[in-house]
């Protein structure tokens, strides 16, 4: 097993209409065996923007403290907040600092931008974006996860319908990986507010 | 060039087939082998591929009402999930159940040979064979394939003339007759619940309960295990099965999530 399935992950966003989600799964591994149920993997930069970090859990929790870092700084200079599409430049630049001795991380970066347009991305472990207007995936269980988003998904969805979709492929998929599952979290973003829920997911 | 299994073969007397109708039928088991250039490179490569971790859980313990042997269903290769739904304890006769960890192709092989073999020991012999015997039939089979790359972890369960018997049977060539094992990648989580809950007058559904909740707990805790608790009791009039119940559910009866009844609650903001 390679160092990204080392501590077991599941990632993925969504886009929907004028809001967007993101929800990843509860479970922290040493290889086959389950150290935690609760671990968190989406981190909040601001109201607007998340990030999910799968991958090495040490290193998703080093790279998000860098991150929030940034953020704070770039709060004081500019006096307000990062535009998602800025954020994931500034990740894209983060990684690439450690060409040749990377975190074996892959992010997946959600936000509401401009007029409040949902923006999705994901990247590789040394920062290449890939801009999608539709799901982006990362984590152990990202090829079911890819199968069932692109069944799943429809353009356009309200908030409650998103909800239900991205819950469905993320619990479909994470059962057919024995390195992520163990529940969910979904956080679903629109203009006026933020909903966070745990996902109730088979627990073997 | 033919696999040497001279050391598979019965001493039974050859039946009158003067015109060799039937030439495949006391000639032992063979496997061809591949007529590659490099065999020994191959072989290294081809037990790299088949050998997995034995990513499984099964247990199997007396008491006083005979044998209990309980597996979970999960199939994995690597990380991935491969079948929910897979039967890991094999039915070799009525009254002898064995369980299968390693290799699935080779446990399900290795247990219907025994199972052959068992059947014609019982038509030779107008007995039914021991456990005992049958544990030590497929060790020695298993001896015999040493080294080759054939990964098996079984238990041997039944009740015989002398009473409940459990063996474990490994493809090493190990043999080990004992009163309680787990074999596979989810043993160690199962041997805490199963060694801190045994006593040996449990009644059967106490026992039943034992294991289900042994398995359970290593289907929790371990990535390789999961799907459906099969139970499986072995009494004086041959194995039945008790319950196969989806270890989804079962968390939620062991552990029922509690509605906390609160009427106001000031709490702090999640933290980001």
């Amino acid at each position: 097993m390679s160092i990204f399935e080392y501590n077991g992950s599941a990632l993925v966003a969504m886009v929907g209409k004028n809001c967007f989600a993101i929800a990843s799964d509860r479970r922290l591994g040493v290889q086959l065996q389950t150290v935690a149920t609760d671990f968190r993997r989406i981190y909040r930069i601001h109201d607007k923007v998340y990030i999910g970090l799968s991958g090495l859990a040490t290193d998703a929790q080093t790279l998000y403290q860098r991150l929030v870092f940034r953020h704070k700084l770039y709060q004081l200079r500019e006096e307000r907040d990062m535009k998602p599409e800025t954020f994931a430049s500034l990740v894209s630049a983060i990684l690439y600092e450690k060409r040749f001795g990377p975190y074996f991380c892959q992010p997946v970066i959600a936000g509401l931008g401009g007029d409040d347009q949902p923006f999705i991305c994901t990247m590789d472990c040394l920062g290449a974006k890939e801009l999608a207007k539709d799901f982006v995936v990362s984590g152990s269980a990202s090829e079911s996860l890819y199968g069932a988003c692109e069944s799943m998904y429809k353009p356009d969805m309200e908030p409650e319908e998103l909800f239900e979709n991205i819950s469905q492929a993320l619990l479909a998929s994470v059962d057919r990986d024995c390195l992520s599952g163990w529940g969910g979290h979904v956080f679903l973003v629109t203009p006026t507010e933020v909903q966070e829920r745990t996902l109730k997911g088979r627990m073997d | 060039m033919k696999l040497d299994a001279s050391g598979l073969q019965s001493f039974a007397p050859h039946r009158a087939d003067p015109d060799n109708l039937y030439p495949d039928l006391s000639a032992p088991p063979s496997f061809d082998l591949p007529g590659c250039p490099d065999f020994d490179g191959f072989q290294k490569k081809a037990i790299q591929t088949v050998k997995p971790a034995k990513g499984t859980t099964t247990l199997a313990f007396i008491f006083n009402e005979g044998v209990i042997v309980a597996a979970d269903s999960r199939a994995s290769m690597g990380g991935y999930i491969s079948s929910q739904t897979v039967k890991k304890i094999i039915e070799i006769n009525p009254y002898m159940i064995g369980t299968m960890a390693g290799a699935a192709a080779d446990c399900q092989f290795w247990h219907r040979n025994l199972g052959i073999k068992c059947r014609l020991h019982e038509l030779a012999n107008k007995r039914r064979i021991s456990v005992t015997g049958a544990s030590k039939l497929l060790a020695n089979i298993l001896y015999s394939y040493r080294g080759m790359g054939l990964s098996v972890g079984t238990m041997i369960a039944g009740w015989d003339e002398t009473g409940p018997a459990l063996y474990y049977v490994d493809s090493e060539g190990g043999r080990l007759k004992g009163k309680r094992f787990s074999v596979g990648s989810g043993s160690p989580y199962a041997y805490g619940v199963l060694d801190s809950g045994y006593r040996s007058d449990l009644s059967i559904e106490e026992a039943a309960e034992l294991a289900r909740r042994a398995i359970y707990h290593a289907t929790f805790r371990d990535g390789a295990s999961g799907g459906v608790a099969s139970v499986y009791h072995v009494g004086p009039n041959g194995w039945k099965k008790l319950s196969g119940d989806d270890v989804g559910e079962l968390h939620y009866k062991y552990y029922p999530v509690v509605p906390a009844i609160v009427e106001h609650e000031m709490a702090d903001a999640p933290p980001a």
